[in-house]
């Protein structure tokens, strides 16, 4: 899915979003749409974060390449996080995860999603994951 | 004073009995040595102002008089009435007259500097059990209740045979003075050996109860519940090692449903009933766990709610997921190819989330490290909140892994049939059985006997030689 939103060459190989030149006026859960949209997996993640590291260690450990926004370097992370931490549902507001688009949720989902086994197909079918 | 408090608590634990062997033999050296005999004076006679003046008074008549002994071991306690009068039978003849001069000192103390002079002299022996002192020197045919009526009345003043004479002479007053001052004198040694009988039994009661507590968390269950003495249990462990208590119970009672059920070949719908309570059952523990979390994270991740064995293969505050799964594979025979594809699936992922959750914890361990080491010491209340914060992420990793423990459970019951599942339950609540079993019978284990290895047999020699020397130094009289 391209969006010339992001227009950074390079951009697909990166795993870090740095947003500053763009998304000015925008709505946060219109930008986070829009940056899930953007990638295979996408999760939302804090740098000080140690769920998140963990997150990011269990998709490595399985293969997959999620592109990760880091929220406290964004310049409008707190809307950010506020968004999130509304669609998480929960106590915070990352790790927040989105496969192919759709919002998988936080840390728990993620991994009961994998316990009962729906994370790899789910991985497979948005094209983070070949066999 | 150690080596006493030794001999004193050895001569405890062989019971009172004990005391009446050594006591008599104790009597003439401290009618010899005074000075000596308040140190020795151990196996709970209880040093009182009666034997001090004794002690002074003898100690010049001992110079005299060998027959000092006799007094003391003759001396009948008489009834708790107050003597006013100081005509004595002859048995207090050794006295000397030179307790008229002590009994002029004596008369100008109150009661309360009585009180503070024994209680000052005590000082040093306090901290040592002082039994009743009905049982200390007293001749075997005469155990009397009142000893120290009778060794404060029986002061050096009041008659003998040598001492009549002078008694007699001196002015009514000051004896009528001396006789009240011995009976207040009295009454404080009474409230005084009271008191410490008190001290005593509320010692020993708490000895008890640290043993029993220790006992009972080695059995991984807590008697009692918060509150507990030491303080080294936060209300919140302790509620929910209470809760964990019931929980325990209810899981042998859902064991044993279970092992019925199986027996009795009830139909699957049945069998799915008991199955699905057993795993909420499992759910509810989890949930209680959820909730301890919060209040005390620690008590969680270090295992104190377990039993020893279940520690020692603790994974971020309970069992390791991918642990059970590998022992299951082995006893869940037979599988359809497809359920043994499903549980080596299971045992993948759930290792991968392990390991994920694991990384995740050195990273929070590691921040912590550099936060609580680069405190500076202008900085030093930031720093502890920074790390405060951190700390605050621990209870996000054992729920985390809680939830991981309870997905590989509903994962089970998904990929097995419900007479596979019953079976497999009740081959996991056998097995965390078998281990509390285990830290049982370890923390049970006979460690007296001289059968076992060396590290025990030192601790049994050791045992030995405490209560042997202890007991020699009681030879000696």
């Amino acid at each position: 899915m391209h969006n010339n939103y992001y227009e950074t060459a390079g951009w697909w190989n990166s795993s870090y979003n740095y947003p500053a030149k763009r998304s000015v006026g925008t709505d946060p859960l219109e930008r986070i749409d829009r940056m899930a949209s953007a990638s295979a997996v996408v999760m939302f993640s804090m740098s000080t974060c140690c769920m998140c590291h963990a997150l990011k260690r269990l998709f490595c450990g399985m293969g997959v390449n999620p592109t990760v926004y880091e929220v406290d370097e964004d310049p409008r992370g707190n809307e950010l996080e506020r968004a999130l931490k509304r669609l998480s549902g929960g106590p915070s507001a990352v790790p927040l995860v989105f496969i192919g688009g759709k919002l998988v949720g936080a840390m728990d989902s993620v991994m009961a999603s994998h316990i009962s086994g729906a994370l790899v197909p789910l991985l497979k079918e948005a094209g983070a994951l070949w066999l | 004073m150690a080596s006493q408090r030794l001999g004193e608590a050895a001569l405890s634990e062989s019971g009172p009995s004990h005391h009446h062997h050594h006591i008599p033999y104790s009597l003439p050296h401290m009618l010899h040595h005074p000075n000596t005999s308040f140190i020795r004076n151990q196996e709970g006679s209880a040093f009182d102002f009666g034997e001090l003046e004794e002690a002074i008074v003898l100690q010049g008549v001992k110079i005299n008089n060998d027959e000092t002994k006799q007094p003391l071991y003759t001396t009948v306690r008489p009834a708790a009435t107050l003597e006013m009068f100081p005509s004595w039978p002859m048995r207090f003849q050794q006295h000397t007259p030179r307790g008229s001069s002590k009994s002029g000192e004596e008369s100008t103390d109150s009661g309360s500097a009585v009180n503070t002079l024994s209680t000052t002299r005590l000082e040093p022996d306090s901290p040592i059990s002082r039994k009743t002192s009905s049982d200390h020197r007293l001749p075997p045919p005469q155990p009397p209740p009142q000893m120290d009526t009778g060794s404060g009345v029986d002061s050096p003043r009041t008659g003998g045979s040598q001492t009549q004479p002078a008694a007699k002479q001196a002015p009514e007053k000051t004896l009528r003075r001396l006789a009240q001052n011995r009976e207040a004198a009295r009454k404080s040694r009474l409230r005084k050996k009271a008191y410490v009988q008190q001290l005593e039994s509320s010692r020993i009661r708490l000895t008890q109860l640290e043993q029993d507590l220790q006992r009972a968390r080695s059995q991984g269950l807590l008697l009692g519940g918060g509150g507990v003495a030491g303080g080294n249990i936060s209300s919140g462990g302790a509620i929910f090692d209470m809760e964990y208590a019931r929980w325990l119970d209810d899981d042998h009672r859902h064991m044993s449903e279970l092992r019925t059920a199986l027996q009795a070949h009830l139909s699957d719908g049945d069998l799915r009933v008991i199955v699905d309570g057993y795993i909420a059952h499992y759910d509810e523990i989890f949930r209680l766990k959820g909730v301890a979390a919060k209040s005390d994270v620690f008590h969680l991740i270090t295992g104190m709610w377990t039993t020893p064995a279940e520690r020692c293969f603790l994974w971020m505050g309970g069992f390791r997921p991918s642990d059970l799964i590998k022992m299951l594979i082995t006893q869940l025979d037979p599988l359809t190819e497809q359920q043994v594809m499903g549980i080596y699936g299971l045992q993948q992922s759930s290792q991968q989330a392990e390991e994920a959750l694991s990384q995740g914890l050195e990273q929070l361990q590691q921040s912590l490290i550099n936060t609580i080491a680069n405190g500076s010491i202008n900085d030093n209340m930031h720093h502890m909140a920074v790390a405060l914060g951190k700390l605050s992420n621990l209870e996000g990793f054992v729920r985390q892994a809680d939830n991981l423990r309870q997905q590989t459970l509903h994962q089970l019951r998904r990929i097995l049939t419900v007479r596979q599942a019953a079976r497999c339950f009740l081959v996991i609540g056998e097995y965390y059985g078998r281990l509390r079993a285990l830290s049982s019978l370890w923390a049970s284990r006979p460690r007296e006997t001289l059968i076992v290895d060396d590290s025990s047999c030192q601790t049994t020699t050791t045992d030995l030689q405490m209560v042997q020397s202890s007991q020699n130094q009681f030879s000696n009289f």
